[in-house]
């Protein structure tokens, strides 16, 4: 198998603080098609950051990142921000945000090459 | 029609045929989901009364049971859940309660709803998002309605405020939004305390927008403060001491919006009852940690994707309408009827006021109520 240079190098990492909050769209989305769906996961599964952090670790708005908290680590897809609030990443409340650790919670944030779970594969009981 | 996606019970709903009439897009998903469960034992499909025997036998054997969630439940369903885990000797954690005492006790002032739709001036919206959880507070009650005081309504007779760790929704149709870094609230909560107090506020924000916050809050005819009870709300006492601090120049009202429709009937309940830890927090505030409970009893409530995540060995049961993370990973799952969809009662309102819930539809599942009161029989 034919290695690329770049896979011998870490991915850059950007220190964040993890802010959750509640999303109206992944509330319905959860009554509606249940929290098992595609819908919901899409919702949930994401973490907003400023552009100026996106930047930072190399990604655009559509990647996926791994955010590595106090309590677990979790890959999610990014959204660039409309507001600028660098340091801090905002993440859905749900699983995937909750594996974390309790917001606000410290956490570092890299690229990934990773899938997103599914919400049954985050929650290991 | 009566809503329970929250606990505004919004009473207007009008259901037709294939549509729900003034339900917001959460009311509208919660009248018209689908997403139902079967009653399982061990991930496996059996019928509702061997789910039932099996839950009777784990709280049977359990020595320390655990009961949570009771928001989703109506009236008299979590006093038959309280009867229950007196009988089994199980703590009742309800999440999100604490501050609640605070009011029930008289200890911060309160109003009702249609008081703030009619007298209220100044809303401040204090970590929380109501445009996300309680979407139609702001269109019924809070900021844009006529009131008997406010006759312009939003454009000049109300200033709408937000104070929280994020730039929301709420805060993007407020006429001023303050986002506080999140491991700096107490010191903004401190920097407003002074400034309410005529001094000049010692801190790293900007202290003349600190200074014409207060301003504003000091001038208000009937304020109103909205609070938050989940992560992004300030510690309990830091709300109470602003409160407190308001009211010795100005009119200032407190109301929570919790999570649930139904929550501060299971706070009146529980009030200074041994069962609860009312701490309003994850559990850390007092009681049993969930990881030392043998056996978790969730009651309408989706405990594994609501909080963090905690290290749980005992046997899960869950009472639930619909499929939830953690039934996925129950030891049983029980079945039960919506309360204000297939299944009627009563509900208290944010504010206080009871609100007589009926049914939407009739159908076959039992109660929560009556699957709890089979229990109560049986253990």
């Amino acid at each position: 198998m034919k290695m690329e240079f770049g896979e011998f190098l870490a991915a850059p990492e950007c220190g964040v603080v993890i802010v959750t909050y509640p999303d109206v769209f992944r509330t319905e989305a959860g009554l509606r098609h249940g929290k098992f769906s595609s819908e919901y996961q899409e919702l949930s599964a994401m973490i907003i950051l400023d552009p100026e952090d996106m930047a930072k670790i190399e990604v655009k708005g559509g990647d996926l990142v791994e955010v590595l908290g106090e309590e677990g680590a979790v890959v999610v897809r990014v959204k660039e921000s409309e507001k600028e609030h660098p340091g801090i990443g905002y993440v859905p409340e749900g699983a995937w945000a909750n594996i974390l650790g309790a917001s606000p919670v410290s956490a570092k944030v890299r690229r990934s090459q990773q899938e997103i779970p599914a919400i049954e594969e985050v929650y290991h009981r | 029609m009566v809503c329970t996606g929250c606990a505004l019970l919004c009473d207007d709903i009008e259901i037709g045929k294939n549509e729900c009439r003034h339900a917001c897009r959460i009311g509208d998903a919660h009248i018209t989901s689908t997403n139902k469960i079967d009653p399982m034992v061990d991930q496996s499909p059996v019928d509702m009364d061997a789910a039932i025997k099996r839950a009777a036998e784990i709280l049977v054997s359990a020595e320390k049971p655990v009961f949570v969630g009771f928001g989703n439940s109506v009236t008299e369903t979590q006093a038959i859940g309280i009867k229950l885990a007196e009988k089994v000797g199980a703590e009742i954690k309800t999440f999100h309660t604490g501050i609640f005492n605070d009011i029930l006790n008289g200890r911060v002032k309160t109003c009702t709803l249609p008081e703030v739709r009619d007298y209220a001036d100044v809303i401040v919206f204090l970590g929380c998002d109501p445009m996300n959880t309680h979407p139609r507070l702001l269109s019924r009650y809070a900021y844009y309605p006529r009131g008997e005081k406010r006759q312009h309504g939003w454009e000049e007779d109300r200033i709408a405020i937000t104070i929280d760790i994020r730039f929301s929704h709420t805060a993007s149709i407020c006429k001023d939004a303050y986002t506080i870094d999140p491991h700096r609230q107490i010191e903004f909560m401190d920097a407003l305390m002074d400034a309410l107090s005529n001094k000049v506020p010692k801190t790293t924000y900007d202290k003349k927008r600190i200074l014409k916050l207060a301003g504003t809050l000091k001038k208000a005819e009937f304020g109103v403060i909205f609070a938050g009870t989940g992560a992004s709300a300030p510690p309990r006492d830091g709300t109470v001491r602003l409160m407190d601090r308001l009211n010795e120049s100005s009119d200032f009202r407190l109301l929570l919006l919790a999570p649930g429709y139904n929550l501060r009937s299971i706070a009146e309940q529980l009030r200074d009852h041994p069962c609860d830890d009312g701490d309003g927090g994850s559990g850390s505030g007092g009681g049993m940690d969930l990881h030392e409970a043998d056996c978790i009893l969730c009651l309408g409530f989706d405990l594994m994707n609501s909080l963090p995540a905690h290290d749980i060995n005992g046997k899960m049961i869950v009472i639930d309408p619909n499929e939830t993370l953690t039934s996925r990973y129950a030891d049983v799952v029980i079945p039960c009827a919506a309360g204000g969809i297939d299944c009627a009662g009563s509900a208290v309102r944010m504010d206080g006021e009871v609100v007589e819930v009926p049914l939407i539809r009739e159908s076959e599942r039992l109660s929560d109520g009556a699957i709890l009161k089979q229990l109560l029989e049986v253990v």
